[in-house]
């Protein structure tokens, strides 16, 4: 009674199958419109709006953000509808809902996320609520794109070196160094008392940490719309890194948790990370004096007097438009820059505020690591070039993939660089 | 006077084994043995690490060089673990969404099943193979195009959406698996007990289901788990009210910066349990469902 299934008909039967998935695919595929509605502040009635955030399903920042959910909603007598994903997930989960048409109200947003959901043309225009609020011009830079403000920056920090300084002063490196040959002679220091000196990323999900890299080596990345991936300087850069990878100063497989977890364990005295990372490195050490030891290093230069490189990192807030978002964006321009506020989420946290007043405010000014973190990092921090385009997960990829067939020997830097260059500017 | 002269029998001796057979047979005993205590090692040594990572203090998981045992044993993480009243609520969304997916998968393959296998009909090979080929479907195309459908019907977070999306890919095998089974059962069967007067629904309820319970457990039991095991349609479809344990416990556990390894490891290994006992409790019909109809004839 069983019929075979003949090669033939299975074939053509997967071929209707692929059609039709794809016509599927394409019914909920279809382009965004580009443009952002404007709104202002205070306008609105106060009406009840919805709130989306990856930080409300963690249990550390849960409290702080559902006392101010609270706070705001009492005030205003509305209510805020939550929604909360996993970090991984959450931009495809936002994506999906705001493309669908489920979700209008306010959002909690990685930076590097904000070109890729303003190219639904959903996002409100916040330009009027940054004045007077005392955001600083890095921060609210973060907060651009295309010219408009489509974000309020809650926290804004940097993805900087971070160094053990029990590890450092053991083997006689500096802790300040200059150039890219001290920073080398640092790290064969460091090799020299049993430990991997720099836990730099080596595995495809964070090689992307190399592209900050290949600034410092001179390479701009992208220059009048075309990626500059395979100059000199982002040959050199990849070369460089190489060379560390096989003289045993950076260590195969390792990516930002493999990093925090070797630091914890006092097996690495360097490592890539923002600031949101030292609570969770603290938290898996044996060492109860870690947090002490751990110091922000600024990143070195090819040349002594260059600006060292840092890419920006932190969390903004987004209004998408539809039912509430007026009220949605009172509270986004509340939620970041209210002093108090701010500083209670900083307490509580330890995420750089990104008003005037709250970086001076005592309760910052007395924590010493962000402190010194904001000094010797963020201040010349600046958005990855390539956060400008919707496809810039896949460029980074891209760059990925061939710096790792560098670093198992696949291919030469130059011939890696240029495909990875090619690829991104084929996605521009 | 005739004289019966028995006859003697000849009683043939066993065969004497070859020398060194016992000490081979042995031997295949002991490889045997071996074989099948490294491949229980190469099954259970996740379930071990997974206990023993859930009972080591957080600040010792990641000590280097690893212990195979831990060196202190807390309970905490499982403490906090049942203090999360969250956990509880994945735990019953879970169950209701995995239990009717189940159900509901059953019913519908069991009907389809049969028609495939008993009935000819004009594009029966055709509608077979395109129930077979909507399994090619990538998840990501499929979970777009449902959100965009539920969106449309005001399905999206309730259980309805959930188990609807869990069916969709779980009925294609189930069906083939059913078909599978009832072509085993013999025609005969069915001819005799039309003969004796019994109609089609007749025959189906009180003949061929109970002879096909095994296969009914094996694909409901498949159902179940495929429900049980989602993340991303749960993730997506659920909401937070409706959310099941596996996004549930991501969304509990894994934050931006870090994992807390040891409570999702104690969490994963009590969520567990209940299928477990699932399994052992219907592991006969199990592995009779999944060989029927392996062999014909």
């Amino acid at each position: 009674m069983a019929n075979d299934i003949s090669r033939r008909s299975l074939l053509r039967y997967s071929v209707l199958g692929l059609g039709g998935a794809a016509l599927l695919g394409l019914a909920g595929c279809s382009t965004g419109v580009a443009g952002a509605p404007v709104t202002t502040p205070g306008a609105a009635e106060p009406t009840d709006f919805a709130f989306a955030s990856w930080s409300l399903s963690e249990e550390a920042a849960k409290p702080t953000i559902e006392a101010a959910l609270k706070s705001f909603s009492s005030a205003e007598g509305i209510s805020i509808d939550t929604s909360a994903y996993p970090y991984n997930e959450y931009l495809n989960q936002l994506t999906l809902q705001v493309r669908g048409g489920q979700f209008s109200g306010a959002a909690q947003l990685d930076v590097a996320w904000l070109s890729a959901l303003a190219a639904l043309g959903k996002l409100t225009d916040l330009s009027a609520y940054t004045g007077g609020r005392g955001y600083t011009d890095a921060a609210l830079g973060a907060g651009t794109s295309g010219g408009k403000q489509l974000g309020l920056p809650w926290t804004i920090g940097a993805i900087g070196l971070i160094g053990n300084a029990e590890l450092f002063d053991k083997a006689g490196a500096s802790l300040t160094p200059g150039t890219i040959d001290e920073f080398e002679d640092g790290l064969r220091a460091l090799k020299g008392i049993g430990v991997i000196p720099y836990a730099a990323s080596t595995k495809a999900a964070q090689l992307k940490d190399i592209v900050v890299w290949m600034q410092t080596f001179g390479s701009p990345i992208i220059e009048d719309g075309k990626s500059t991936i395979g100059d000199d300087a982002s040959v050199e850069a990849v070369e460089w890194y190489k060379k560390l990878y096989d003289d045993g100063l950076i260590a195969a497989d390792v990516d930002r948790a493999a990093a925090r977890t070797l630091f914890s364990q006092g097996a690495t005295a360097l490592y890539d990370d923002a600031p949101v990372g030292k609570s969770s490195v603290v938290s898996q050490s044996p060492d109860a004096t870690l947090g002490d030891k751990m110091t922000p290093i600024a990143r070195p230069v090819l040349k002594a007097g260059s600006t060292p490189q840092h890419v920006l990192w932190g969390h903004l807030v987004v209004v998408v438009d539809g039912e509430g978002a007026g009220t949605a964006a009172d509270f986004a321009q509340w939620l970041t820059s209210d002093p108090e506020q701010s500083e209670e989420y900083f307490a509580a946290l330890g995420l750089p505020p990104t008003t005037e007043a709250a970086l001076a405010s005592d309760t910052v000014t007395a924590n010493a690591f962000v402190q010194a973190f904001t000094e010797t990092v963020t201040s010349t921090a600046k958005s990855s070039p390539l956060w400008e385009y919707p496809s810039y997960a896949q460029m980074e990829t891209a760059i990925a993939e061939q710096v790792q067939a560098v670093l198992i020997g696949q291919k030469s830097a130059s011939d890696a660089m240029k495909t990875a260059g090619d690829t991104i500017t084929g996605l521009i | 006077m005739t004289t019966i002269t028995a006859t003697p029998i000849t009683v043939l001796a066993e065969e004497a084994p070859p020398p060194g057979a016992r000490r081979r047979r042995r031997r295949v005993r002991w490889g045997t043995w071996i074989t099948l205590a490294v491949i229980s090692l190469f099954g259970f040594a996740p379930v071990y690490w997974l206990l023993a990572t859930s009972l080591t203090p957080s600040d010792q998981v990641f000590a280097f060089p690893p212990t195979l045992f831990p060196k202190e044993v807390t309970f905490s993480h499982y403490a906090t673990v049942f203090g999360n009243e969250a956990i509880f609520v994945y735990f019953r969304n879970s169950v209701i969404v995995s239990v009717i997916t189940a159900v509901l998968s059953v019913i519908v393959s069991m009907y389809m099943g049969y028609a495939f296998s008993k009935y000819r009909f004009a594009g029966r090979k055709s509608l077979m193979y395109f129930v077979l080929s909507s399994q090619m479907f990538p998840q990501a195309l499929l979970l777009v195009t449902l959100y965009l459908v539920f969106a449309q019907f005001g399905l999206l977070n309730t259980y309805l959406a959930l188990i609807l999306s869990f069916t969709t890919f779980t009925l294609p095998l189930c069906v083939w698996m059913l078909k599978g089974f009832f072509d085993a059962l013999p025609d005969d069967l069915i001819e005799a007990a039309r003969i004796d007067g019994a109609g089609p629904w007749r025959i189906f309820h009180s003949i061929v289901l109970p002879l096909a319970a095994p296969g009914l457990v094996a694909a409901g039991l498949f159902a179940f788990v495929r429900g049980w095991n989602d993340f991303i349609f749960a993730l997506t479809l659920a909401g937070p009210d409706r959310q099941t344990l596996p996004p549930g416990l991501v969304n509990t556990f894994i934050s931006e910066a870090s994992t807390s390894w040891p409570a999702l490891m104690a969490a994963s290994l009590v969520v567990s349990v209940p299928v477990c006992i699932a399994f052992i409790l219907l592991q006969r019909f199990l592995v009779g469902g999944i060989t029927a109809g392996a062999v014909k004839g």
